[in-house]
């Protein structure tokens, strides 16, 4: 039995009490959207259930909105994002980690000049874009400007680099075109940076709310952050608390659900991939 | 040949008879709207586009929710530069003379005189403080839907709990600041109970700090030209250092940013006695009040004074004939004295018409609700929400200085020097093209 020394117990004391300060939120979240309607607002604040709960909120956001049609119009988004980006990051990262030709370095770090800029200052002229693409009010026009991304060609580059150049080498001396290369040397070998890549892709799109509501109109091609804001918006009036951490819960449940089946090999994908 | 010739000439004729139909298809409009308060606005809104769908199968209108009153505004802009102009859009009141301004939005005038009616005859129904956020330069811009103007809330069990008459609420500022330290409960330096809460979130701060400065004799802007604010005066500085007073001083309002949640849930809560908030919150207050309140005038200092509140319908300019011709009758339907009263009751808001008070579930809901009444009376003390060029930044620029009052990290007088600068270099390239713009 190997005793604790005092400063890893230190370390354990401070992730655990890291871990409840980052839980606390969840936690109320939970325990606000399941009050029975009627509980004094004094009491909302409180992190203790009501007793018996009620489901009477989550009723009461489900109707305040056209939930299935945000749940499936986000999904589609998000994973066909995803299907496209996975596509043209690998391309991408594979030409800039192998591949020699003039100005390379020049186009890579114009590439990296993406991840500086930020998104609000290309709203017009990508609804510009959107509008003559003939995708405006659609949500591949909410997709489309996300098909490339910075973010994931520079991640999946480092990842590549780092697999021996000899893999390639044998695989070439085995008659492997270039399709063939990626599909059984480069990707097999970089699974953990590509569940990395989904993950952070995935959560951005799915919590994603000014792109989508400046290109969406029709309420039944809406997104949940847009719907959800209808909830949490508040300029000159009042919110039921209950309703409002109810609408939340509905929004955050389907990613927090995913993180708890597959946190095993999200956090192994992380430490593999560098992220860390 | 001649059977042949005959039977094209047949064929013609049934595709020339064909051509209505297809000729017929509805006129597709957008209307963007944003929703100040809850999801049931949300959700009632587009029942009413449904509705409207149905009663005029010749025009389609896709209701979109288009965040809050500020991203609407960037939402329809960002959509006509990009040639997707909305028809009809639920614009903040004061922003519509910036849009006018900018040449983004269409005047009213001929589409009201093609019903043949004037201007004037149009604006008539209307409550005289509504027309001077939907008119500019001579024009009509804007048809006024759902208006607000800041109401003091007061919870009338601790008005008798502490000896102040609950149908006396106070007038002056005098009065407020007595009750407020009467009404405020401690616990050796702990407040168990704030005599009064305002909020500091971003749009109702400085609508707050309009009407607390009108009502302290001043105008915060000028209404007749976009190029002055009226920040570094001491009508503001006297708003400004009562509440800074009531936070540091008297103590009995909290210190920091309270947002708009916050101070509704306090109210509802019974931690703090009196607050400012919206008619607009007033179905919501009604519906959740466990203990019993009443409304009365924002108190006054030098006069009684607040600013109107609300949105508007505009109109964006790049649709066609036909668009335009469906959402001026779309906007017609909307501002109904019907269905802006029916908005009014359901969301708290005063119908901007005063017809739609003649109505008999007007007079009926007027009864029953006294505090749906008092907004109405306020009416007499309104002015116009304050509309600069680039209002939201000219806005913003005062909100942060009085944030930093709250916080306590700023006194009122430097902050609103600084307000003022950081607002005339805002409005600079509006001032040097206009005021400034002299003959040669």
């Amino acid at each position: 039995m190997t005793r604790l020394t005092p400063r890893a117990r230190l370390g354990l004391v401070l992730t655990g009490a890291l871990a409840i300060l980052w839980i606390v939120p969840f936690w109320w979240m939970a325990v606000a959207a399941l009050r029975p309607a009627a509980v004094p607002v004094l009491e909302m604040g409180s992190l203790l259930p009501s007793w018996p709960p009620s489901l009477s909120s989550l009723a009461d956001a489900w109707d305040s909105a056209d939930f299935p049609v945000y749940y499936l119009n986000t999904t589609v988004m998000v994973l066909g994002i995803l299907a496209v980006q996975l596509v043209t990051v690998t391309l991408a990262a594979y030409a800039f980690a192998r591949l020699r030709f003039k100005g390379e370095r020049v186009v890579f770090y114009a590439f990296l000049l993406q991840l500086l800029l930020v998104p609000p200052i290309f709203i017009v002229p990508n609804l510009i874009t959107v509008v003559d693409l003939g995708l405006y009010d659609r949500l591949l026009g909410v997709m489309a400007p996300y098909f490339v991304s910075a973010f994931g060609t520079f991640l999946l580059r480092q990842t590549f680099r780092r697999i021996p150049v000899e893999l390639e080498e044998a695989a070439r001396l085995d008659g492997a075109g270039l399709l063939m290369l990626l599909r059984h040397v480069y990707l097999p070998l970089s699974i953990p940076a590509l569940v990395a890549f989904s993950i952070v892709s995935v959560t951005s799109h799915w919590n994603e709310f000014l792109w989508p509501l400046m290109v969406v109109n029709s309420p039944d091609r809406q997104v949940l952050t847009v719907g959800l804001a209808s909830f949490t918006q508040n300029a000159e009036s009042a919110s039921d608390w209950s309703v409002m951490a109810a609408g939340t819960l509905l929004v955050v449940l389907p990613l927090l659900v995913a993180f708890l089946a597959f946190q095993r090999r999200f956090v192994n994908s992380f430490v593999f991939s560098g992220l860390k | 040949m001649a059977r042949l010739t005959s039977l094209l000439s047949a064929a013609t004729v049934a595709a020339c008879l064909a051509l209505p139909a297809s000729a017929g298809a509805a006129t597709a409009i957008d209307f963007f709207f944003p929703v100040p308060v809850d999801g049931k606005l949300a959700k009632e809104m587009q029942r009413l586009v449904k509705l409207f769908n149905e009663e005029h199968p010749e025009i389609q209108v896709t209701p979109a929710y288009t965040g809050n009153y500020d991203e609407t505004k960037i939402k329809a802009q960002a959509a006509a530069a990009a040639g997707k102009p909305p028809a009809v859009v639920l614009m903040s009141a004061n922003f519509v003379y910036e849009l006018a301004l900018q040449d983004q939005i269409l005047p009213l005038d001929p589409m009201i005189e093609a019903d043949g009616t004037s201007k004037d005859a149009f604006m008539e129904d209307f409550w005289p403080a509504l027309h001077k956020n939907a008119e500019f330069n001579g024009h009509v811009w804007a048809v006024p839907y759902h208006n607000s103007t800041p109401l003091l809330y007061y919870n009338t069990d601790h008005f008798q709990e502490v000896g102040l008459d609950p149908d006396q609420p106070p007038v002056t500022w005098q009065d407020w600041v007595d009750a407020a330290k009467k009404l405020t409960v401690r616990d050796g330096d702990q407040v168990e109970r704030y005599g009064l809460t305002m909020s500091g979130s971003y749009d109702m701060l400085g609508w707050t700090m309009s009407a607390l400065t009108m009502s302290n004799g001043g105008l915060y802007y000028n209404p007749d030209w976009g190029g002055e604010v009226y920040y570094d005066t001491p009508s503001m500085l006297g708003a400004l250092t009562l509440w800074d007073d009531l936070i540091h001083k008297h103590k009995v309002t909290p210190e920091g940013v309270v947002d708009n949640k916050g101070v509704s849930s306090s109210f509802l809560a019974g931690q703090t006695s009196m607050v400012i908030l919206s008619t607009g919150s007033l179905s919501f207050i009604r519906e959740n009040m466990e203990g019993h309140y009443k409304v009365a005038f924002v108190p006054k200092n030098v006069r009684n004074a607040v600013a109107i509140g609300g949105a508007s319908l505009v109109m964006f300019k790049g649709a066609t004939e036909e668009q335009q011709q469906a959402g001026w009758t779309f906007a017609n339907w909307l501002t109904t004295p019907e269905n802006l009263g029916s908005w009014s009751r359901f969301t708290g808001y005063f119908a901007p018409r005063q017809s739609s008070y003649a109505l008999p579930e007007m007079q009926q809901f007027l009864d029953e609700n006294p505090d749906a009444a008092v907004a109405l009376d306020q009416l007499r003390f309104a002015q116009p929400w304050f509309a600069t060029y680039n209002t939201v930044a000219v806005r913003k620029a005062l909100e942060d200085e009085v944030q930093a009052v709250l916080s306590g990290t700023k006194k009122p007088k430097e902050a609103l020097e600084a307000a003022q600068a950081n607002a005339d270099a805002i409005m600079k390239p509006f001032v040097d093209s206009t005021a400034l713009a002299l003959p040669n």
